[in-house]
């Protein structure tokens, strides 16, 4: 005869994947609407978790909602797997949630990610998780969100491209890093959270779906597969990626992936690929997918990104750059 | 089977954490204990910024965090979150609340008069040094009052609102399960007034009060007066249910606090007193002062960030904000690597420039 | 002062450009405007004169569609809306209509430029807000509308907070052009300039004025200033227009007390 304890669920400390069936539902809900209207920041309640804010608890918070038990995730920060915070969440995420980890891009079904897209493209079965630090792209030259969310309404970027010209004019170049303001299906302007140039253009007519998550801000947002996104860019001055020409990775002699300068004594750099699995693949000689950027740094979808000339601003912008 | 990374990150992580516990010392269950007893202030302040009362689950995060508030305070929130939402509790009275200290600025007396209750605000500040080789010799039982207490302590704001200095208290026609919750709906702005106080309950007591004192040193234009400080036991009223009796369900520390602005135009186009308040979990007197200013600050209408109440609230949430803090310490090399690319291109843009001989 | 040979008159042979109809607004007890109307015909200067808080600048925003009357209509030939009421705009069209048909100059440059910007780009924004996407265009365009409003080249590219008075009225008036709108609106523009100065922008404004054949409205106490640019003027006092007509029929023979009071006062 069996006892009522052994009849009985066990007691559990925590939901399973940690959030109570409630915030889960809200943040399905919010991702649907996200999807819905791709680039728009949806505002959403964003419980604590036990992680600090800024160190990706609204990406945290969306894998969790996402996660079963037949997933795989991969979690990466800054390209790399190991990485500390990266090894952090996917602990916490495997303990919640009790699913399979890997290392592999196109092992993985859930990848959550800071500041990196993988090299390889990802599939239509594949869902990217972007932590996002500073959801608003109009932060730059808009500091208060009340304003923000009304230039938002009226799709009123005349500060973002002022922001652009100014840059052009006073170093003739762009000085946006990463975190590249892009236009999302020609409607909402979108930060696509830090992640390099090089990356910007993976999220163009993407087969995967990419959440972006702002747990401190309580922001998320989607773009959907096949969705365009557009860096903003003047006609005459394209939009381009980290001109990294000549690096190779030290230990592969890979060329033409993102890298990462290393520091050597006495003023030298020493290159190292960003994408850790990527690295781990090309050293052990195991089978690589489709990538991005083929091997001489040529961007998959031809004519999307211009082609890349000296390190200088084009000419033909330059006779208009005169003063007079 | 899937590749199951154990390496080095992971390695790390757990290292750096064994090596802090080691550093800080084990803590036993009595020293848990005597936080909460010891300490009540330090509790209170944690409690009322995690939004949770449970002193002794406050006591255990400050022990645990080795008394660093910011990490305690963000292991009693991520703790509430993971707790079911079982009832909302009734409203306060705070008139029949068990009240032990109130005390008013605006008048000498005030009816149901000034408790000065317990408080150190009239105390020598000199370290008791002889107190720290030997037991506390000087502690005196307290006096007991000479009349009891009163079943109900009124308001000086409803004196205010008799005499028609200020407005007539308008309720709030919000019914309380429509009443919007802070963590459960993300704040928008502007903000319901509902959703404003609870931001203030539990904001960061260090960031209410740079922002409140701002206000107080001429940055806001506002002139308060501590209309009344109140430090009170409350009990927790929850409806049962299925019988829809209401029963207590305990009892917290509660603070509220109220301040009025003077000349401010009401509504029927007369200048009369404005009222700011804040409440919160535990007794934090700091913290509901420059609160209450800042309530009242904040429907001000020239945009100071000191009295704009997106600067505000955004910039006084202690999770929030800390955690953005310490997050600079992550690993941005791929940002910092993106901004040096763009950095080289200008910098390569103006050498090219000087050769031309433009600009 | 450089001459100008004589245009031919031009006054009621077309349509109004501008029609603003039983204007009426209200701050809490104050009434600002009451019953305002007005037109002004197609390269026409409208002066408007009143002390402070007569209800010109009050005019002034309704007509930049800043705020919204209380009661009254304002209609402008500005495509696609020239058949509507503008008040009736939602926030999305009332900015389309003022970024393309709507031109301000403040008193106060810092409430019409961006201080900490190049002067180039304040111009160039509003080009970019209409929907120019090219680097080149901008720059060209940039420079063309600060040559016109007589603003020297070399300084394009500083910002406005480093620049004197009267290049800083330049620079709005550079962006208030930079599209040919249909109706520019001047605040006391030359307000505050060295009197050296305020001739020069008169100057500039006049040569626009005449080169563009831009309908304009400026509002001002400063009877010179009318008395230069308008070809009609309008006397406003406590939100009322108390007299109206022709510049030099107002100006030497006035018929309201407060407006001999005021020619008066200027004599």
């Amino acid at each position: 005869m069996s006892t009522l304890a052994e009849l009985a669920f066990s007691r559990q400390d925590y939901a399973y994947a940690f959030l109570d069936a409630f915030a889960k539902r809200e943040l399905r809900r919010k991702i649907l609407k996200a999807i819905a209207i791709p680039g728009y920041q949806v505002p959403y309640a964003s419980r604590e978790v036990p992680m600090a804010r800024g160190w990706g608890t609204g990406g945290l918070q969306v894998t969790l909602a996402l996660v079963g038990p037949k997933d795989t995730v991969k979690v990466i920060d800054q390209g790399d797997d190991d990485s500390v915070n990266a090894a952090n969440l996917r602990r916490f995420i495997a303990r919640m949630a009790g699913v399979k980890t890997t290392t592999d891009a196109l092992e993985a079904s859930l990848i959550q990610s800071r500041h990196r897209i993988p090299e390889e493209i990802l599939r239509p079965d594949q869902i990217l998780v972007l932590q996002v630090p500073v959801p608003e792209p109009l932060s730059w030259v808009e500091p208060s969100y009340t304003r923000a969310r009304e230039l938002h309404a009226d799709a009123e970027y005349g500060l973002a491209w002022l922001g652009i010209y100014e840059d052009l004019v006073r170093y003739r170049s762009n000085t946006h890093g990463a975190d590249y303001p892009v236009l999302v299906n020609g409607r909402y302007l979108m930060a696509p959270s830090p992640i390099p140039r090089w990356d910007t253009p993976k999220l163009h007519l993407a087969q995967h779906l990419t959440l972006l998550s702002a747990g401190r801000e309580k922001r998320l947002y989607a773009v959907p597969p096949h969705t365009e996104v557009r860096p903003l860019e003047f006609s005459d001055v394209p939009f381009a990626v980290e001109d990294q020409r000549g690096w190779a990775d030290a230990q592969t002699g890979v060329q033409n992936k993102f890298m990462t300068e290393i520091p050597l004594e006495g003023g030298q750099s020493r290159y190292q690929l960003s994408d850790s699995d990527y690295a781990r693949k090309a050293a052990l000689r195991l089978e690589i997918g489709a990538t991005y950027y083929d091997d001489q740094g040529t961007f998959y979808i031809p004519g999307f990104l211009a082609e890349r000339k000296a390190s200088v601003a084009p000419s033909h912008a330059e006779q208009s750059l005169g003063t007079d | 089977m899937a590749y199951v990374a154990t390496r080095g990150g992971e390695r790390a992580i757990q290292s750096a954490e064994a090596l802090y516990r080691w550093l800080n010392r084990q803590y036993d269950p009595g020293f848990v204990r005597d936080l909460e007893t010891h300490l009540p202030y330090l509790l209170d302040r944690v409690m009322g910024e995690g939004s949770l009362w449970a002193p002794e689950l406050a006591a255990l995060a400050v022990a645990q965090t080795g008394g660093d508030l910011y990490e305690a305070v963000l292991l009693l929130r991520a703790y509430r979150s993971t707790q079911p939402r079982i009832a909302y509790a009734e409203p306060i009275d705070s008139g029949s609340m068990l009240t032990v200290r109130r005390i008013s600025a605006a008048f000498k007396d005030i009816p149901g008069g000034q408790i000065l209750g317990p408080t150190l605000d009239y105390s020598h500040r000199v370290l008791h040094l002889q107190n720290s080789a030997k037991p506390d010799q000087s502690l005196e039982s307290p006096e007991n009052a000479r009349s009891g207490a009163l079943a109900t302590i009124p308001y000086v704001a409803d004196w205010h609102r008799q005499t028609g200095l200020m407005q007539p208290l308008k309720p709030d026609p919000t019914p309380p399960a429509e009443i919007p919750d802070l963590t459960r709906d993300p704040l928008l702005f502007p903000a319901p007034r509902a959703q404003r106080l609870q931001a203030l309950a539990r904001s960061d007591t260090g960031g209410v009060l740079a922002l409140g004192y701002a206000n107080m040193r001429g940055y806001g234009g506002i002139h308060p007066t501590v209309n009344e400080v109140r430090l009170a036991y409350a009990q927790v009223q929850v409806k049962h249910p299925v019988t829809g009796a209401v029963f207590s369900a305990g009892r917290v520390r509660y603070s509220q606090a109220e301040v009025v602005t003077k000349f401010k135009t009401g509504a029927d186009g007369k200048p009369a007193l404005e009222l700011g308040f804040a409440a919160t979990l535990g007794w934090n007197e700091v913290k509901l002062i420059a609160a209450s200013m800042l309530d009242t600050a904040m429907d001000l209408p020239e945009p100071h960030p000191a009295h704009t109440e997106e600067f505000v609230l955004s910039h006084t949430e202690p999770v929030e904000s800390s955690g953005f803090c310490i997050h600079y310490k992550l690993p941005h090399y791929v940002t910092f690597g993106s901004d040096l690319d763009a950095l080289r291109k200008a910098r390569a843009q103006a050498e090219s420039n000087e050769r031309e001989g433009v600009g | 002062m450089q001459t100008l040979p004589l245009k031919p008159p031009q006054l009621t042979q077309h349509n109004p450009v501008v029609r603003a109809t039983g204007l009426q607004k209200t701050y809490g007890q104050v009434v600002a405007l009451r019953d305002v109307s007005l037109v002004a015909y197609p390269g026409e200067v409208l002066g408007i004169v009143g002390e402070s808080g007569s209800g010109k600048s009050t005019l002034l925003r309704l007509l930049n569609l800043q705020e919204s009357a209380d009661a009254g209509t304002f209609y402008l030939e500005a495509s696609p809306h020239d058949q509507q009421d503008l008040f009736t705009l939602d926030r999305y069209q009332a900015r389309q209509v003022r970024v393309r048909h709507i031109g301000i100059v403040y008193q106060n440059p810092h409430l019409g430029l961006r201080m900490n910007h190049t002067s180039s780009g304040n111009v160039a924004e509003r080009l970019i807000l209409a929907g120019e996407r090219s680097f080149g265009s901008l720059r060209r365009a940039a420079r063309e509308s600060l040559q016109v409003s007589d603003f020297p080249l070399g300084r394009m590219d500083d910002p406005p907070r480093k620049l004197s008075g009267g290049m800083q009225q330049r620079v709005q008036l550079a962006k208030a052009i930079a599209l040919k709108p249909t109706l520019l609106l001047l605040d006391e523009p030359t307000t505050g300039l060295d009197v050296s100065v305020q001739a020069l922008v008169l100057d500039t404004l006049k040569r626009l004025q005449y080169e563009l054949g831009i309908t304009m409205l400026i509002v001002s106490h400063d009877l010179g200033v009318i008395r230069t640019l308008a070809d009609r003027v309008m006397v406003m006092r406590d939100g009322r227009v108390v007299e109206a007509g022709l510049t030099d029929q107002i100006l030497e023979d006035p018929q309201h007390p407060y407006t001999q009071q005021l020619v008066h006062a200027k004599l």
